[in-house]
C-alpha cells in the first residue's frame, strides 16, 4: 500500500513586484506566477526510505509542505496515509510526524521532557501508550543523559535526536524529514542516519527525507527522487544513478608552484587556482590512485583532496546526458569501497 | 463536543503552564519587567489626575467617573494584550516558519496561536487597571446592586473579548501583510487610550466608528453609562447599555472568520 502518494502535483505562487517607485509603485504592481512546483508524481510503499534531493529552489520543500497540509495545491492530488492533506489537515497531522532540520519544535527554555509532555497533550497520546513511546525512544535515541536539560543547552546533535522523538512520540507510520543533518558534524551525522535507518527498519515507519548531503541518501536510502525545476526527473534507484552519473570523480590537488594545467590521460582540468587544480576523471576510465601517481610524477604535490559529486553536477549531468529516467531494478554493481549503502526494507 | 472542549482547555493551560514556568526561571527579569510596565501606564493615570487639575469635569465627567472609564478599559485591554501575546507575534512565527509547525499539529490555529506567546509581565499592566478601578470605586458613591455588580463583570468580559477580536483582526491581516500593520495598533494601544475617556469628547465620525463598525464604545463608556446612572448626550437606545456581551461575541465571531480567511490565504500562499 502507497503510504505517500501524489499525483500531478502542482503549486504556482503569485509573486507581486512593484513596478516602480514612487507613489505609483504602491499601487500598481505587476503579478508574476511561479511554478514552484510542476506535476509531481510519486508513490511510496509503507516502509520505504526515500531520498528526495535536488538543488535550491528545486521545489522539494514545497512540495513536503502540500503533503504535510502546510499548504493547499494549485492542482494535483496527494494521499498521505490514504488520506488527503489539502482537505483533512487534522487527521492527516496525527499520523504523520514532521521534523524541519533548521528549526526545532522543542520548547527552547524547558528540559526536554517537559516538551514530550507537552507534545503528548498535543497529540492527545494515552498515558500508557505514550510511557512506552517514550521508553523506547529514549532507549533507541539514547536520550536519558539529557531528558532532564533544558533545550537550548543541548548539542546540535542532541536536540536532533530530541526533535526525532518528539516528531514519534505519537507513533506515526509516516515520517517527513526535511534537511535533518544539516549543520551537523560528521559524527553526529552518521549517529542521525543510523538512527533513522533503525527507526525505519524496526518500527516500518514510511520515510521521506529532503538532503543536501548526497551521503546522506547514500547510505540509507534504496530509492531516491530527484526533483528540478519543480520536476521529477528521477525515481530510481541510488545504485543506478551512481552507475551513471556518480562515475565522476574530482581531484583537488595543491601542488608545490603554480603550474600550468596537467596532462593526464584520461583527466580534464576543470578549474586552476594558483597551485590548486581541480582534475575531473571517470572511475570507469581511470582510478583515483593512478590520477594521483600521474600527478606526483610530473609535479610536486603538497596536498589533496578527493570530491564527491554534487547533487547539483548530478543533476547537471542527467541535463547533459538526457538520459531518460529509469526505475530501479536495472541497478548494476555500482558500490565500491568506498561507500557503505544500508539496505534497510 | 464537551470532550473536545476539555482538551483544548486542558492543552491550552498546559502550553500556557509551561511558558509561565519558563519565564519565572528569570525572576529577576521578570520583576523588573512587570514593574517597568507598571510604571509606564501609570503615565496614562497620571495624565487623567493632569487633566482634572486644569479642569473641574470632561464632557461633564469626574474625576472619578473618568477614572472608572479608565479602570474597566485598561483591565479589558490588559487581559486581551495579556492573553493574545500570540497573535501580536504572528509576523515573527510566519517569519520563522512556527506558523507551518503549527499546521502540522492535530489542533486548531487559533487554539495553538492564543497558546503560543503569554508574557506573564503583562500583569502590570493588569495591576495598574486594577488599582484605578480600586481608586474610582471608593471615590465614586455608587449602590452596587446586583445587575450593576454584573453589568461590571460582564463589561470587563466583553471589553477582553472585543480587544482580542482586535488583536486576531491585525493578527488575520498579517496573513497579507507579512508585517505587523500599525494599523493594528491604532485599534490596540490607541483604542486603550480612547476607551479611557467619555465618547461624547470625541467627534461624530469618530463615536459612531467606534460604536457600530469596532465596538469599543461597548467596552466602558457604555456599560458606564449603566452603572453609574449617567445621561447619554448621545441619545443611543438604553438597550446597548448592557450589550456589551452580545457585541462582543458577535465581534468575536467576525475576528474568527478573519483568522480563518487569514489562514486559508496562507495555506494557499505560503510566507
Amino acid at each position: 500500500m502507497a503510504m505517500i502518494e501524489a499525483h500531478d502535483l502542482r503549486k504556482t505562487f503569485r509573486v507581486h513586484r512593484r513596478r516602480s517607485g514612487g507613489l505609483l509603485g504602491l499601487v500598481r504592481r505587476d503579478v508574476q506566477e511561479v511554478e514552484a512546483v510542476v506535476g509531481v508524481s510519486l508513490s511510496i510503499g509503507e516502509g520505504e526510505l526515500i531520498g528526495y534531493i535536488g538543488p535550491n529552489g528545486a521545489g522539494k520543500s514545497t512540495t513536503i509542505k502540500m503533503l504535510t497540509g502546510i499548504l493547499q495545491p494549485s492542482g494535483g492530488v496527494a494521499s498521505v496515509a490514504g488520506l488527503n492533506p489539502a482537505r483533512r489537515r487534522l487527521e492527516v497531522a496525527k499520523r504523520i510526524g514532521v521534523v524541519f532540520g533548521q528549526r526545532t519544535q522543542l520548547w527552547w527554555d524547558l528540559p526536554l521532557i517537559d516538551s514530550f509532555e507537552l507534545l503528548r497533550h498535543i497529540y492527545r497520546v494515552p498515558s500508557s501508550a505514550y510511557h512506552e513511546r517514550l521508553a523506547t525512544l529514549s532507549e533507541v535515541l539514547d536520550l536519558g543523559p539529557f531528558l532532564n536539560t533544558p533545550v537550548r543547552q543541548l548539542s546540535l546533535g542532541q536536540r536532533m535526536r530530541g526533535d526525532l522523538a518528539a516528531a514519534l512520540l505519537h507513533a506515526p507510520p509516516v515520517l517527513f524529514l526535511d534537511e535533518p543533518t544539516i549543520g551537523l558534524d560528521v559524527v553526529a551525522k552518521a549517529r542521525i542516519r543510523e538512527l533513522l535507518a533503525r527507526i525505519n527498519r524496526e518500527q516500518g515507519v514510511t520515510m521521506l527525507l529532503t538532503t543536501h548531503d548526497l551521503a546522506d541518501v547514500e547510505r540509507l536510502c534504496t530509492r531516491l527522487l530527484i526533483i528540478d525545476h519543480g520536476r521529477v526527473i528521477y525515481d530510481g534507484s541510488i545504485e543506478a544513478i551512481r552507475e551513471r552519473f556518480g562515475n565522476e570523480r574530482t581531484v583537488v590537488v595543491d601542488l608545490e608552484h603554480a603550474a600550468p594545467p596537467l596532462c593526464i590521460p584520461g583527466v580534464v582540468v576543470t578549474r586552476v587556482e594558483g597551485p590548486r587544480q581541480w582534475l575531473r576523471f571517470g572511475r570507469s576510465d581511470t582510478t583515483a590512485a593512478e590520477v594521483v601517481s600521474a600527478v606526483a610524477a610530473s609535479a610536486r604535490l603538497r596536498d589533496l583532496t578527493i570530491e564527491e559529486p554534487a547533487i547539483e553536477d548530478i543533476v547537471r549531468q542527467i541535463y547533459e546526458h538526457g538520459v531518460e529516467p529509469k526505475r530501479d531494478g536495472d541497478a548494476g554493481t555500482g558500490q565500491d569501497d568506498r561507500t557503505v549503502v544500508s539496505r534497510i526494507t | 463536543m464537551l470532550a473536545r472542549l476539555h482538551g483544548h482547555g486542558e492543552m491550552y493551560l498546559r502550553l500556557v503552564a509551561a511558558q509561565v514556568s519558563a519565564q519565572l526561571q528569570y525572576r529577576v527579569s521578570f520583576l523588573l519587567q512587570s514593574f517597568g510596565q507598571f510604571v509606564a501606564t501609570f503615565i496614562d493615570l497620571v495624565t487623567i489626575l493632569l487633566i482634572f487639575n486644569r479642569f473641574p469635569s470632561l464632557a461633564g465627567w469626574t474625576l472619578p467617573e473618568v477614572m472608572f472609564l479608565y479602570g474597566v478599559g485598561t483591565l479589558a485591554f490588559g487581559f486581551s494584550d495579556l492573553l493574545c501575546g500570540g497573535f501580536d507575534s504572528l509576523s515573527r512565527m510566519i517569519k520563522t516558519g512556527t506558523f507551518d509547525r503549527v499546521l502540522t499539529r492535530p489542533a486548531g490555529t487559533f487554539i495553538q496561536v492564543l497558546a503560543s506567546d503569554l508574557q506573564i509581565r503583562r500583569v502590570g499592566r493588569i495591576a495598574q487597571g486594577v488599582l484605578a478601578l480600586g481608586l474610582a470605586i471608593s471615590w465614586l458613591d455608587v449602590t452596587w446592586t446586583p445587575p450593576k455588580v454584573l453589568v461590571l463583570l460582564l463589561a470587563l468580559l466583553s471589553g477582553t473579548i472585543i480587544f482580542s477580536s482586535i488583536w486576531v483582526i491585525g493578527a488575520a491581516i498579517t496573513f497579507w501583510t507579512v508585517e505587523t500593520s500599525e494599523v493594528t495598533n491604532v485599534f490596540t494601544y490607541g483604542g486603550a487610550e480612547l476607551v479611557s475617556y467619555p465618547m461624547p469628547i470625541y467627534a461624530d465620525g469618530i463615536r459612531r466608528f467606534f460604536t457600530f463598525i469596532v465596538p469599543l464604545a461597548f467596552v466602558s463608556y457604555l456599560p458606564a453609562l449603566y452603572i453609574l446612572d449617567l445621561p447619554d448626550p448621545l441619545g443611543l437606545p438604553p438597550i446597548l447599555q448592557v450589550a456589551s456581551p452580545v457585541v462582543a461575541m458577535m465581534f468575536l465571531l467576525a475576528a474568527r472568520g478573519a483568522w480563518e480567511l487569514g489562514v486559508r490565504h496562507y495555506q494557499g500562499t505560503g510566507s
